[in-house]
């Protein structure tokens, strides 16, 4: 991405970052990958790298591809252009059942006529019996389901049936372990558990992942890197971070997370600040430069909730300031959520969090107040 | 599941009591006490009779006249334990044909598209519009020794094959009769079974023939102990196919209680015939019950 190299966003801390070493060699590589069904394209010409020790994760809603690409790597799906290669090996030529490659099924697919033990054994039977008994003990231990290895599928829980599909798809310990939306099955409170306990068992395990899912929340906690797909196509591959702070598009800002989409156009910019003018904003907006647009260009502007100020007060010139009346308060617990009618008839979402227990609410419906937001906040969109 | 519940809950069930009371109860019981009963020449031919105007004492008489005879009558003569056996032995490799025949059937219907398996479905129910009586005569005119079969392995230059009034006869019949009754709850297994389960074992190394043996086959286990059940029952009793296709020679027990009836007149005979076969056959329809409950359960 070339925006991060000039912005300073969120986690660039951390050090695993191989897709930015120009020398490391990718896991998995897809190359012009397109895969038709009758007269739909279901993946249309998609390349992608993925490293070795990546949780990489295909996000999308529902029917844009990413199933089927993951399917494709399993070897359920066979594309019709295009290569897929496993350490620059092509994985075409071989069937699903001799690939390096496990999946976890979205429907956890466990064998309901064996135990959790044999279930965990199934991938396991070139190995020889000592062998497989102590892999089966090692990943039992792993997903913390010692006690239930005599268990039938349906004798289990949600979240131990999820386990269960998890340690049978690590247990033949594939080179790339995919997951199918592995936590849809579970219940709110669980999936937040469930969602650090993967990462945890992925960096111990030092596996590589890829997982398809469609809620970004997922995506953003787990993953290295996110790729964001529509129509068949992937949209903008980056951190999670990147792809949050500086979506390239109305649809990546408008599929991750929140987001307030204001459109203007372009009437100067002096190599630091952009001014704009748009219906929302009388006075104009100030936004910080990254690209350079001719004036005159339209453009859509997109704000996060969070980056947007409510005040009662009028904020200082090139802050973006906006007088707007509250429509509706959303108390969260952790946030609360305005949302304010701007000129222009336009709705903005703002959010605030509540950092201090005891409050009195200054702010209340149909109240008139100001909104602003820093140059910085703003993304500017073309596209 | 049978815990007992307040009576008024009750009463809707006591409509299938009624009824099998009336038509399962009632005849068991007027057949127990027919072998219980000893020949006689009369009609109808059997004693002692019931003779209510005599009150109690008359049934106290009629009581005590019962016996065992036609059960030791059926030890003593061998004629009785060999049809029996004989019957198992019909009905045993009637079920291993059947399952040889209709699991890769009901195998391969479960794998068509679904327009396609309705049209097969429909194509293993069709027999069951044209007469039992009148297949089984189709059956004749095509084994027969100047039969339709016989007509085309000489066309062909093929040596004529005797498969009609013999104990090979007996089992085509048993088990083109029989081969819905197979098929179906194999049927119904296999193609309830969820595809994602055998990508999940290709996933994990199975190719497809070990998929088929270490997934599909055992998960079909209770359609094939439904199925083989319910073939295997009703051929040990069966009648009509022994008797229009087997030979002298064939002994089966349905033909036992039908000589015994209608030739010997031996009423008590037969009933005690009838009684044995019953018997036996509670076990095996009470495991097929099991196995029914299982399968619900499981849906």
């Amino acid at each position: 991405m070339t925006t991060s190299s000039r912005l300073n966003i969120g986690a660039v801390r951390c050090t695993f970052a191989p897709w930015e070493d120009p020398t490391a060699k990718p896991l998995i590589r897809f190359e012009g990958v397109v895969k038709r069904f009758g007269d739909d394209v279901a993946v249309n010409g998609v390349s992608l790298d993925i490293y070795e020790k990546e949780f990489f994760a295909l996000l999308g809603p529902s029917g844009c591809g990413k199933t089927t690409l993951m399917r494709m790597l399993a070897g359920f799906e066979t594309p019709n252009e295009g290569r897929i290669t496993l350490e620059g090996e092509d994985i075409l030529a071989k069937p699903a059942h001799k690939r390096p490659v496990n999946m976890m099924f979205q429907s956890y697919a466990l064998f309901p006529h064996l135990n959790v033990e044999q279930n965990i054994a199934f991938g396991l039977k070139d190995l020889p019996k000592d062998e497989r008994n102590d892999r089966v003990l090692e990943m039992l231990a792993l997903v913390r389901l010692e006690g239930l290895a005599r268990r039938k599928p349906d004798q289990l829980s949600g979240g131990q049936r999820q386990r269960v599909a998890l340690a049978r798809a690590i247990a033949p310990r594939p080179r790339l372990l995919l997951l199918d939306e592995p936590l849809a099955a579970l219940d709110k409170k669980l999936r937040d558990e469930t969602q650090f306990e993967l990462v945890a068992l992925q960096e111990r395990l030092g596996m590589t992942f890829m997982v398809v899912t469609h809620d970004q929340e997922e995506a953003m906690v787990m993953s290295t890197r996110v790729a964001v797909m529509d129509k068949g196509q992937i949209v903008q591959v980056g951190r999670p971070s990147e792809v949050y702070e500086t979506p390239n598009s109305r649809y990546v800002a408008d599929f991750i997370g929140e987001v307030n989409l204001f459109e203007a156009k372009v009437i100067s910019a002096d190599g630091v600040t952009m001014t704009l003018a748009g219906d929302n904003c009388p006075a104009g907006y100030a936004v910080r430069e990254d690209d350079l647009l001719s004036p005159g260009a339209a453009v859509t502007l997109a704000v996060r909730p969070e980056k947007i100020q409510v005040s009662q007060d009028r904020p200082p010139a090139g802050a973006n300031g906006m007088a707007g009346k509250v429509a509706d308060i959303g108390y969260l617990g952790d946030w609360t959520t305005y949302l304010i009618t701007v000129p222009g008839g336009m709705t903005v979402r703002a959010a605030r969090a509540n950092s201090a227990r005891i409050v009195e609410r200054p702010i209340d419906w149909d109240d008139e107040v100001w909104l602003s937001f820093s140059p910085d906040a703003a993304v500017v969109l073309t596209s | 599941m049978s815990k007992l519940r307040p009576l008024h809950r009750g009463l809707p069930a006591l409509a299938p009591f009624l009824w099998l009371a009336a038509f399962f109860l009632f005849p068991f019981v007027l057949v127990a006490k027919l072998s219980l009963s000893d020949i006689a020449l009369a009609m109808p031919p059997y004693a002692p009779r019931l003779d209510l105007s005599k009150g109690l004492a008359g049934v106290s008489t009629f009581l005590h006249s019962l016996d065992f005879d036609a059960y030791r009558h059926m030890v003593e003569d061998g004629v009785y334990a060999a049809a029996y056996l004989s019957s198992l032995k019909f009905a045993a490799i009637g079920t291993g044909i059947l399952l040889l025949v209709g699991y890769p059937m009901a195998y391969g219907m479960a794998r068509c598209p679904p327009k396609v398996r309705q049209a097969l479905l429909m194509m293993v129910v069709l027999p069951f519009w044209t007469s039992f009586l009148i297949r089984i005569y189709a059956w004749i005119a095509i084994l027969k020794p100047e039969g339709l079969l016989n007509a085309a392995l000489g066309w062909l230059g093929l040596p004529p094959v005797a498969l009609m009034d013999n104990d090979p006869a007996v089992i085509i019949g048993l088990v083109y009769a029989y081969l819905p009754f197979m098929v179906l709850p194999l049927y119904s297994v296999l193609e309830r079974q969820d595809e994602s389960l055998l990508e999940a074992a290709s996933d994990l190394g199975c190719t497809q023939f070990e998929a088929f043996w270490r997934v599909t086959f055992p998960m079909s286990l209770p359609g094939v102990a439904a199925g083989a059940l319910l073939c295997f029952i009703p051929m040990v009793g069966e009648f009509v196919i022994p008797d229009l296709l087997g030979g002298s020679s064939t002994l089966m027990l349905g033909k036992t209680i039908w000589t015994e009836f209608f030739a010997n007149r031996d009423w008590p005979a037969a009933s005690a015939v009838a009684i044995i076969l019953l018997a036996t056959l509670i076990a095996p329809i009470l495991i097929y019950q099991r196995q029914q409950a299982k399968l619900l359960d499981a849906q």
